[in-house]
């Protein structure tokens, strides 16, 4: 600790006025340095942020901590806080303050740099130099930029969001314009103290796992068969073919979904085809068919899903290197073989990830059942039905229940749990770790 | 298969709710906020309603799709446009979703100014104070709509009740059945008390008889068919005997009555009326399949609400057109014998099968739309006169008229007669029961639907698996609904 | 080894193998057909209601929905909400593939410091729930006041999109590196490299990109339904979901009708992947 303090101390008193300079005003440094472009950038960034949190960014940040101080009444004309965009336009001021951080750190650096140059004898890089960089050596950052913002804004700002919803008590009577408050680790404790919860958490879970394990190797396996039929030297017209499956691609998710419910339901023409052939009809879906619904679920999700593992698959075949089967056979190995040797290690590496998305993507499934079988809470389930996965749970709990700070807290728990065991498989996986294998 | 999208809708909707927002600060209206001090005074609107029109304002009102689709609302806006031309002010179709849920868009600036909906979702945006409390005690329908409507659209806050809309329209479940495919002797057979209007549609016991035979005779066609599913439609066989869903009349959520008094023989009554239909009973495809089937003579009655009676007109008259009949005599015949009457009375003592009960009126469980403003509008007094306007004799008529739906006037649903006189009785004797306005209402329906599909499965299953033999069975599967729904609202709370 | 002897060995078992094939192919094409098929059905049915139907076939034909579909735009406006449609899928397709090809690409060719904890990162959220964050979506958009704007949904699918890039990753981690080297020895930029060598040789991937960027806005139901308010600007899917229930046949009519584009990209698109499989072989 102390090393560190020193350390810090000595390099603070190597740096040059100028570099000093640029700690206080950003870019003014390289601007004394002759970098006046870039100086200029950097000028421009600490102005804009610092006028942004004048007029609204230390107001947001003090919101996140209260939540709201004035309950709004429109009968009355009091406008009032609202808790949740609060919270929301809080946590985008922490992004805001963190990403300035860093770019600070970067200039301060970057004005260091210049100074070791100018101290060594060598050139102060031009601007138009250093953007040429950014399509040579430095050419990731000039194309992750806009997807790091945009994950950013749209993906970790409301998964934030969420998580922090789970430590205050919004939900039920406590929507806005109710002021919205933090309740620390309250949700949690309820969960663990209420005992209706665990049997349905492990129920549900149990079968949240089960799904998501077969369904994924359905998909898979029969998308990755239905390609390699299609691949073969003797089939003709393929287009045509491949066509079938991609019909099923081309109609929209929810529409296909209800199509199904409704085929399977005991107006449904399967059923008609049953009674007209003298049959009793069967309740495929209801309320007893338990098994045979989670069956008729892992059918359609297939259905829905091989289309595209069959499209994906076709590609990555075609980045087959066709001469090591010419060897193969030449060695004998019959189609089985190079199904189990060549094939499938190849295909399995560069579709590892995709095996993890559709995973979790199936983990997370929400549509399947609550379209095929909605709208049923069973005996030994609270607030849930036999077929129902987590999200379907949380979602009854969350939305239909308004219970949202308590849907916040389960999903939390489910999603460390989840996320835990798929980084630790991704982490493991071959495509992860010997991602040259192939190259 | 269409419910489901409704109730997707609905979810949607719900989880709008959630993300509701009060009022922000640049659109809550300055002008309310002026006259806040002198508010306590009054008993009930908002002093917003100071009776001075907002001039050169364009209000946006969001209408129901069928007023849209059949030409009303046009007639509406452009009568209410000429009348108020010379204040400049203009209505038009808030061009939105119909069910949209104010409390999540309003807020921003993206709701309506003037909205058509249910009681129950209505008073939701009271809670919230999302829609302003009216000054109906002054307006001209006043006198002319029952208490029990008014009711519907009242909320009490600190001691003051407001009344936060204008109920223009009752909706409750309606028999539908065609007067052609009674029997033929029915006039000597089926018609006891010789009144000229056929028993089985009369009462229950003789609906449930007439089902059985009709089924006996050809097995492709049934009698009565209905999804037990739908909760507005099972509800009010239970209500019938004693049964109800909030205590203190439908305001108090920590009594669940879905058990109460005798309602297992409602329960029972429902059992019974499955055994004489067919599985698609258990789910909800007689709901999509109603209109045609009705039509192709399947069945001979079904229970819907009155905005759909054109639709089984509509497929009535394609029926006889494919059978050989020209387009205005389909037409001619479809009128005459498509029947939508009130619902048959159920026998006191809960069986079907006995036929000397004495008869009570079936409870339905109904609703009330109406009109409401907007707590985020500019303009409200010319919101309220809007509303004025919308909800006058001559509007409401005109409605009634084209729309074919029962009115909650007094003097419109007289002229109007028929159904829409019947359905003002009904919600003025208390045989509608209105859906509750407080905001645990949208966490009974999964458990009830639940419990109906069982029950409506339980006519089918084998007889050693059958759940719900007799009465006090069925008097737990209720109580079981009760606290499943207790459950729902407060374990969490 | 003699050739001839070898391949005639071969048809014999050859023939039962091309038998066997088209049997399954026959199946899976029925398989994928037969909803389909209904759906299509239900839309060339005369009645409005779902349930005229004998059996499997519905009672009459006419094109009477598909009519009613395009002209009958008052309340329901198809026309306008499949332009939408179209607009918000083509931009989202090309906006979205610019992206993630570009991320995966990245991620699979270049070293730096954040690499790994950002592929963790990406693997990580895609476990959340996402109708969770939703609600945190839509307040955001109305705080940038996108509600109401087409480009508002485009700007949400393409910023999404790069979290699935994975599967590209996979692709690029395929093609030999060797390559790049030879190339950068010539004094190519890796800007070069890229637009010059490898994605050429991308083609197959670009396409299976494009395609899912393209039909994931195309069928999508709850943003639309969350961040559009008014009706003229609706999609497809959220159109279809307010019809009216007693407009089955419509319904299904807008259905089927939506599917159209899609299939016709994939013919268009089918060229392109054969293309990239024959890249692929020369490559290999």
């Amino acid at each position: 600790m102390r090393q560190k303090i020193k350390s810090a101390a000595t390099w603070f008193s190597d740096c040059s006025s100028k570099v000093k300079l640029s700690m206080l005003i950003m870019g003014s440094g390289q601007f004394g340095y002759g970098a006046k472009g870039k100086g200029l950038l950097y000028f421009l960034v600490e102005v804009t942020v610092i006028y942004y949190f004048i007029t609204r960014g230390f107001g947001d940040i003090a919101g996140f901590f209260t939540l709201g101080t004035t309950k709004g009444d429109a009968w009355l004309g009091v406008a009032g806080d609202n808790s949740v965009i609060m919270l929301l336009m809080g946590i985008f001021a922490w992004i805001v303050l963190v990403a300035f951080l860093v770019i600070y750190v970067g200039n301060v650096k970057d004005a260091y740099a210049m100074q070791k140059r100018v101290e060594q004898g060598k050139q102060i890089l031009t601007f138009r130099e250093e953007l040429s960089e950014f399509l040579d050596k430095k050419f990731y950052v000039t194309v992750l930029v806009l997807p790091v913002i945009g994950v950013f804004v749209f993906n970790i700002l409301p998964i934030i969001f969420m998580i922090l919803i789970a430590f205050t008590n919004y939900g039920g009577d406590i929507v806005p314009p109710e002021l919205v408050d933090w309740v620390g680790f309250e949700n949690f404790s309820r969960l663990l103290t209420l005992t209706r919860f665990a049997p349905t958490f492990f129920r549900i879970l149990g079968w949240n796992i089960l799904w998501a394990v077969v369904s994924t190797a359905l998909n898979y396996f029969v998308g990755l068969g239905l390609a390699l039929l299609l691949d073969k030297e003797c089939v003709k017209g393929k287009a045509i073919w491949r066509a079938f499956p991609v019909l099923a691609y081309a109609i929209p998710g929810f529409i296909t979904l209800l199509a199904f419910k409704f085929m399977f339901s005991y107006g449904g023409p399967i059923n008609q085809m049953i009674t007209d052939g003298g049959g009793t009809a069967i309740g495929f879906l209801d309320l007893d068919a338990k098994w045979m619904a989670r069956f008729i679920g892992l059918l359609v999700n297939c259905w829905i899903s091989t289309p595209s593992i069959m499209l994906l698959a076709t590609g990555i075949l075609s980045n087959r290197d066709t001469s090591l089967y010419e060897a193969a056979r030449i060695d004998g190995a019959g189609r089985w073989k190079q199904f189990q040797k060549l094939t499938l290690p190849f295909v399995l590496f560069s579709t590892m990830p995709v095996l993890i998305g559709q995973f979790i993507g199936n983990f997370n499934n929400f549509g399947i059942f609550y379209f095929l079988r909605g709208g049923l809470y069973m005996d030994g389930y609270f607030l849930a039905s036999d077929t129902d996965l987590l999200i379907n749970w949380l979602y009854n709990l969350s939305i239909d229940n308004n219970y949202y700070c308590i849907g916040a807290a389960i999903s939390l728990i489910i999603f460390l749990i989840t996320s835990a065991i798929s980084l630790i498989v991704y982490i493991k996986s071959p495509s992860y770790r010997e991602e040259d294998t192939f190259q | 298969m269409r419910r489901r999208i409704a109730v997707l809708l609905m979810v949607v909707l719900a989880m709008q709710t959630v993300a509701a927002c009060g009022s922000e600060k640049e659109t809550a209206g300055g002008e309310a906020g002026k006259e806040s001090a002198s508010a306590q005074t009054q008993s009930s609107g908002s002093s917003v309603f100071t009776g001075e029109l907002e001039q050169n304002v364009t209000i946006r009102v969001l209408e129901n799709d069928t007023a849209i689709s059949k030409g009303y609302f046009d007639e509406l806006i452009t009568a209410f446009n000429e009348e108020y031309a010379e204040y400049g002010i203009t209505a038009v179709d808030a061009n939105m979703d119909q069910y949209l849920d104010l409390a999540n868009d309003g807020p921003y600036g993206y709701g309506p100014d003037v909205l058509y909906q249910a009681n129950d979702i209505i008073m939701q945006y009271a809670t919230g104070k999302h829609i302003y409390p009216l000054p109906v005690e002054q307006m001209e329908c006043y006198s002319q709509i029952p208490q029990t409507a008014w009711a519907a659209y009242q909320t009490v806050v600190d001691g003051t009740t407001y009344t936060c809309g204008v109920p223009v329209n009752v909706q409750a479940p309606m028999l539908f059945y065609r007067t052609d495919l009674l029997p033929e002797d029915w006039e000597s057979e089926w018609d006891d008390n010789e009144n000229q209007i056929p028993d089985m549609v009369e009462n229950w016991t003789d609906m449930y008889e007439y089902s059985i035979s009709r089924h006996a005779e050809d097995s492709s066609r049934y009698g009565y068919m209905k999804s037990l599913y739908d909760v507005y439609f099972s509800s009010g066989f239970l209500f019938t005997y004693g049964g109800y869903v909030f205590g203190d009349n439908n305001t108090n959520p920590e009594d669940i009555g879905f058990a109460a008094g005798e309602a297992e023989k409602g329960a029972q009554v429902l059992l019974q009326l499955a055994g004489v239909m067919n599985e698609e009973c258990i789910d909800d495809t007689i709901t999509t399949n109603a209109y045609s089937k009705l039509a192709d003579g399947t069945y001979f009655a079904t229970m819907s609400t009155p905005d759909v009676y054109s639709t089984f007109l509509g497929e009535l008259q394609l029926a006889y057109e494919s059978e050989g009949m020209s387009a205005t005599e389909a037409e001619a015949a479809a009128k005459e014998n498509l029947v939508m009457t009130t619902l048959p009375k159920l026998p006191e003592s809960g069986d079907l099968t006995d036929e000397n009960a004495e008869c009570v009126d079936t409870k339905a469980m109904g609703g009330v739309n109406g009109y409401a403003v907007s707590a985020y509008t500019k303009a409200p007094n010319a919101c309220l006169a809007f509303v004025e306007f919308a909800t006058s004799y001559e509007m409401v008529a005109k409605r009634s008229e084209m729309l074919g739906i029962a009115p909650a006037r007094e003097d419109a649903a007289e002229a109007a007669g028929g159904i829409a006189q019947m359905l003002y009785a009904n919600l003025e004797n208390g045989t509608t029961v209105l859906m509750p306005s407080v905001q645990e209402v949208s966490q009974i329906w999964t458990p009830a639907q639940t419990f109906f599909t069982d029950l409506a499965k339980d006519a089918f299953r084998e007889e050693d698996e059958k759940k719900y033999t007799d009465l006090p069975s069925l008097k737990e599967g209720l109580e079981q609904v009760d606290t499943q729904i207790y459950d729902a609202i407060f374990t969490l709370k | 080894m003699s050739k001839k002897t070898a391949k005639r060995h071969m048809t014999a078992g050859k023939i039962i193998d091309t038998g066997v094939t088209y049997a399954l192919l026959l199946l899976v094409a029925f398989v994928f057909f037969f909803p389909c098929l209904w759906l299509i059905l239900a839309s060339f049915s005369k009645s409005g209601s779902i349930y005229s139907f004998d059996g499997f076939f519905p009672q009459e034909y006419s094109l009477a929905s598909f009519q009613k579909l395009f002209t009958d735009t008052a309340l329901y406006n198809y026309p306008r909400w499949f332009l939408n449609t179209l607009f918000v899928a083509s931009g989202s397709c090309i906006l979205g593939t610019f992206l993630v090809i570009l991320t995966a690409y990245t991620m699979s060719r270049f070293e730096f410091k954040m690499r790994k904890p950002m592929m963790k990162t990406t693997m990580v959220l895609g476990m959340f729930p996402s109708f969770m964050g939703m609600i945190a979506v839509y307040l955001l958009m109305t705080q940038f006041n996108l509600i109401n704007h087409l480009w508002g949904l485009i700007l949400i699918y393409s910023a999404g999109a790069p979290m699935g890039y994975l599967t590209q990753k996979g692709f690029f981690d395929t093609i030999p590196k060797a390559i790049d080297e030879a190339a950068r020895m010539d004094g190519a930029t890796n800007f070069q490299v890229f637009t010059k060598i490898n994605l050429p040789l991308s083609k197959p991937i670009i396409v299976y990109t494009a395609l899912s960027s393209f039909t994931w806005p195309w069928s999508d139901f709850i943003l639309p339904k969350l961040l559009l308010k008014e009706k003229n600007l609706y999609t497809v899917a959220v159109g279809l979901m307010s019809l009216d229930e007693t407009e089955f046949a419509r319904f299904a009519a807008g259905s089927v009708f939506i599917a159209v584009p899609i299939v016709i990209l994939y013919f268009f698109l089918v060229k392109d992947m054969v293309n990239g499989m024959a890249a692929g072989a020369v490559k290999g």
